[in-house]
């Protein structure tokens, strides 16, 4: 299949998954109980004429179709709404937040991958009692809790040591790298355990195949036997892994946002989920959606370019 | 006509949902988090700080949904508009109320108040204040814009608002009302610039819209989501109170661990709780931030929401209150940062009136007494009956004080259910009757605005939007207390009233609540009663040296 082809493929199933999980939402919101009169009005309410006003003014009284496709036709326009309770447009409130959150995912990212695959490799070719202790702490790893992490993590270097920030994402530049690190840190420790687990399971079985011990034999050196033949190999499904955890990423920042009071997309679809804000709430799914989607093609496309023998968007 | 007050419960969802159970709950809690309160001496303000400061950043529970004065009935929203935009008449840090805007008020005759206004006050912009804005800020409350306004129940007897001189302004009511004129030293006296206003239009008070007042501090910038900034104003009109710091920028910090933690490392400077946060007695204990309890108009109370069922009879309630120990509920459940209320106004809210209240009020006690209260319910049909309390998911104040409410309805015989609300749902059951449906009660936390116990009771009128179960039996008393403009007659006619809802119980009194200050050694000064919703407590913050 021609990368063409690939990305049109790819871009018609986003759209028939955008359109799904948008119903799905925005029927899911329409069910749940609760009202953003609540926040409109403030705590107490109000007057039941502006209750009647900002009903009508929001369209709250609407039946669900008429207010899902008036929604619908809205987003084909390229207009996301406005969020009823920050009573701003929805793009604006999105676009400061989406920023922090990639950058918080994409350092958890590099903390991940670089930690994550030299633990695995360190276990599985140096064995004995380093592998036993990396093994040990990537069961602890996984076992605690993102946000307890998050905690301990601020209590420690931030009120203890001081060395970091307790909360929010700085001003920009590196001033917002120290600002994300701990929150980063908190969210990479379980999938780094994983991917380490995962590392050092196919490192051990590449070593055991037909090729490696055949390359070993004729004496090539083991660095090199390392490189070409085991890491290679193996780099599949690490590379599977490291797709499918940007996704968990993406669930993990919504606590660890609220923890370090980050301003970014996880705590704004809390906040928007608790408020009703119904526009708000499809804007942030709809983003994260679209990312998920795309990293899952980024993977595939990765595939063909570490075995040149898989063909882009095959299925095996 | 009732009064509007927050409750914090329902309000403010996104906090309140970290406020996760930790505790035992059921009263097994242990007496040993006690916090170090006097609570017999709580304090008005804090020791100024001397130096001057660059930057104070202060934490809010959670984000303000606008500061347009008009819409700022909350804790966080008043937190920030105390300091941006000044009232025609001023709460003290001491609860009394002084001049603001208007140097002085006249009331020719009771229907008419008139308000001279300073001539030396300017906007942020520097455009001179004029009465035209006043007319403007007072006409956007009243009449047919009455319901706009959160604070729109303090303006109801408007029937017009006149500019009658250069900087004189007359208010003419449709009848005497004592609690308008009080209500103008709260944001419902709040002056806005007009020019501004109405350029802004419904942005007014947004992140977009901006905001234009005469507060000791600018609004710099409100960043959705991250900060709102505000910038020291050098030519406040009010030279004492012209601000030590240059900068006060506001966090958004929802989660109390977070918060306590910020305050612990000294990221944040400072914040207000309305509750007594997991975590204080810590942050008390710690050398890097000082803890002050300050006078209050805060009760926590079950509201009574049904004009039928077992809890609309009297004698159900006052039996429920008797068998209630109102101590335990403080030192437990607030961790000692609470008093048991005898009566629904506490006496920080009388004034220069204490005279009259002090002896009425010594009259109720918080004893109790079980015996007594099985007594009074022997042979009531509704003693069979189950009462249903609504309590606020995910809140350990809310869960803890219904265990212990629960418990002691046993005691003497009568049935009590929770009724879990989900903290989103939960502010419903302030303004949607249908919510309330099924429920006999709530809790609340209320607030009082002004220093007179009658602001308290004013909610209890026939139909009143905040009186839940409608209860009748003070309508008139209070519609001829908030006619009597003589402060001493109004009194004696308040305590009438108290002495009636005290024992009729409409809504059971359970604990009063100082506001808790937190301030990191680095600074000191800010106001620590609840006058800080509408005083500008943070002009007066300063460095350590």
């Amino acid at each position: 299949m021609s990368i063409a082809t690939f990305i049109l493929r790819r871009l018609g199933s986003l759209l028939l998954v955008l359109l799904v999980t948008s119903f799905l939402v925005f029927g899911l919101m329409y069910l749940a109980p609760g009202s953003p009169l609540l926040f409109v009005l403030g705590p107490r309410g109000g007057t039941p004429e502006q209750v009647a006003q900002v009903t009508a003014q929001y369209h709250l009284d609407d039946p669900f179709f008429v207010r899902y496709f008036a929604w619908l036709a809205d987003v084909f326009r390229g207009d996301l709404g406005d969020s009823i309770v920050y009573r701003q447009s929805v793009t604006d409130l999105l676009g400061s937040r989406i920023s922090t959150t990639v950058a918080l995912i994409s350092l958890a990212m590099i903390i991940i991958v670089v930690i994550g695959v030299s633990l695995g490799l360190i276990a599985s070719l140096r064995g004995g009692w380093i592998d036993q202790v990396i093994t040990t702490l990537s069961t602890l790893g996984l076992a605690t809790p993102t946000f307890v992490i998050g905690v301990a993590l601020i209590s420690l270097f931030s009120v203890g040591l001081g060395w970091f920030p307790t909360n929010g994402s700085g001003s920009g530049g590196f001033d917002t790298i120290v600002h994300l690190t701990l929150p980063a840190i908190a969210l990479a420790v379980a999938s780094s355990a994983y991917l380490s687990r995962i590392t050092r399971a196919s490192i051990l079985e590449e070593n055991g195949r037909e090729h490696v011990q055949t390359a070993v034999a004729r004496g090539l050196r083991p660095r090199i036997v390392v490189a070409r033949h085991v890491l290679r190999n193996a780099l599949i499904p690490i590379t599977t892994v490291i797709g499918l955890t940007v996704a968990t990423l993406i669930a993990g920042a919504v606590v660890i946002e609220s923890v370090f009071a980050v301003d970014g997309l996880g705590s704004l679809l809390v906040r928007a989920i608790l408020q009703r804000d119904f526009a708000l709430v499809q804007a942030v799914i709809l983003v994260l959606v679209v990312a998920f989607v795309v990293i899952n093609a980024i993977v595939d496309f990765l595939y063909t370019i570490i075995d040149p023998r898989i063909q882009l968007g095959s299925k095996q | 006509m009732s009064q509007r007050t927050i409750a914090v419960v329902g309000a403010v969802a996104v906090a309140a949902l970290v406020l996760t159970s930790c505790s035992g709950g059921g009263g097994t809690a242990s007496g040993n988090n006690q916090l170090d309160v006097d609570l017999s001496n709580l304090a008005t303000t804090t020791e100024p700080g001397t130096a001057p400061i660059d930057e104070v950043t202060w934490n809010l529970p959670y984000e303000p949904l606008s500061i347009d004065p008009m819409l700022s009935f909350n804790y966080a929203e008043n937190t920030v508009d105390a300091n941006l935009c000044d009232s025609l008449l001023r709460l003290n840090p001491d609860l009394t109320t002084g001049p603001g805007l208007a140097e002085s008020v006249d009331m020719p005759d009771d229907t008419t108040v008139v308000y001279s206004i300073r001539n030396d006050v300017s906007f942020w912009d520097g455009t001179p204040l004029t009465a035209a804005d006043v007319v403007y800020s007072l006409a956007r409350q009243s009449g047919e814009h009455n319901g706009d306004s959160y604070f729109g129940e303090y303006l109801t007897s408007v029937e017009s608002v006149e500019q009658t001189g250069e900087h004189e302004v007359t208010v003419h009511l449709s009848e005497p009302d004592a609690l308008f004129n009080q209500a103008m030293a709260t944001a419902a006296g709040a002056i806005v610039s007009q020019a501004f206003a109405e350029s802004a239009g419904p942005a007014f008070g947004t992140p977009q819209g901006g905001l234009m007042c005469t507060g000791p501090f600018s609004l710099e910038s409100w960043s959705a989501g991250k900060s709102i900034v505000l910038a020291k104003n050098p030519n406040y009109w009010d030279e004492s109170l012209i601000p030590k710091a240059e900068k006060l920028s506001f966090t958004f910090i929802a989660d109390e661990t977070t918060a306590v933690n910020a305050l612990r490392a000294g990221d944040v400077d400072g914040q207000y709780f309305y509750l007594p946060p997991t975590g204080l007695n810590q942050l008390q204990g710690d050398s890097g931030a000082t803890t002050t309890f300050g006078k209050s108009f805060v009760y926590f109370t079950l509201a009574g929401a049904n004009q039928e069922g077992p809890f609309a009879n009297p004698t159900i309630r006052q039996a429920l209150l008797l068998a209630i120990d109102r101590q335990a509920i403080a030192d437990v459940v607030f961790q000692g940062a609470a008093a048991p209320a005898p009566t629904l106004a506490g006496p920080d809210f009388w004034g220069d009136q204490a005279a009259i209240y002090e002896p009425a009020f010594a009259e109720f006690d918080v004893a109790s007494d079980p015996e007594e209260a099985k007594r009074l319910i022997e042979g009531l049909p509704e003693a069979g009956e189950t009462i249903t309390i609504a309590v606020q998911g995910s809140s350990a104040v809310h869960e803890q004080t219904a265990n212990l409410i629960q418990a002691a309805g046993e005691s003497i015989g009568l049935k009590i259910e929770t009724k879990v609300i989900p903290v989103e749902q939960y502010g419903n059951m302030y303004y949607d009757p249908a919510a309330r449906e099924g429920i006999d009660a709530f809790f609340t936390t209320w607030y009082g605005n002004v220093t007179d116990p009658l602001d308290v009771y004013a909610v209890f009128t026939t139909d009143g939007a905040s009186n839940f179960g409608n209860y009748t039996g003070v309508n008139d008393a209070v519609a001829e207390a908030r006619a009597t403009l003589d402060d001493e007659a109004r009194a004696q006619l308040t305590v009438d009233i108290q002495q009636q809802v005290t024992e009729e119980l409409p809504w059971l009194p359970l604990t009063y609540m100082p506001p808790i200050l937190v301030q990191s050694d680095r600074i000191s000064g800010a106001t620590a009663s609840i006058a800080y919703l509408y005083y500008p407590w943070a002009a007066t913050i300063g460095g350590v040296e």
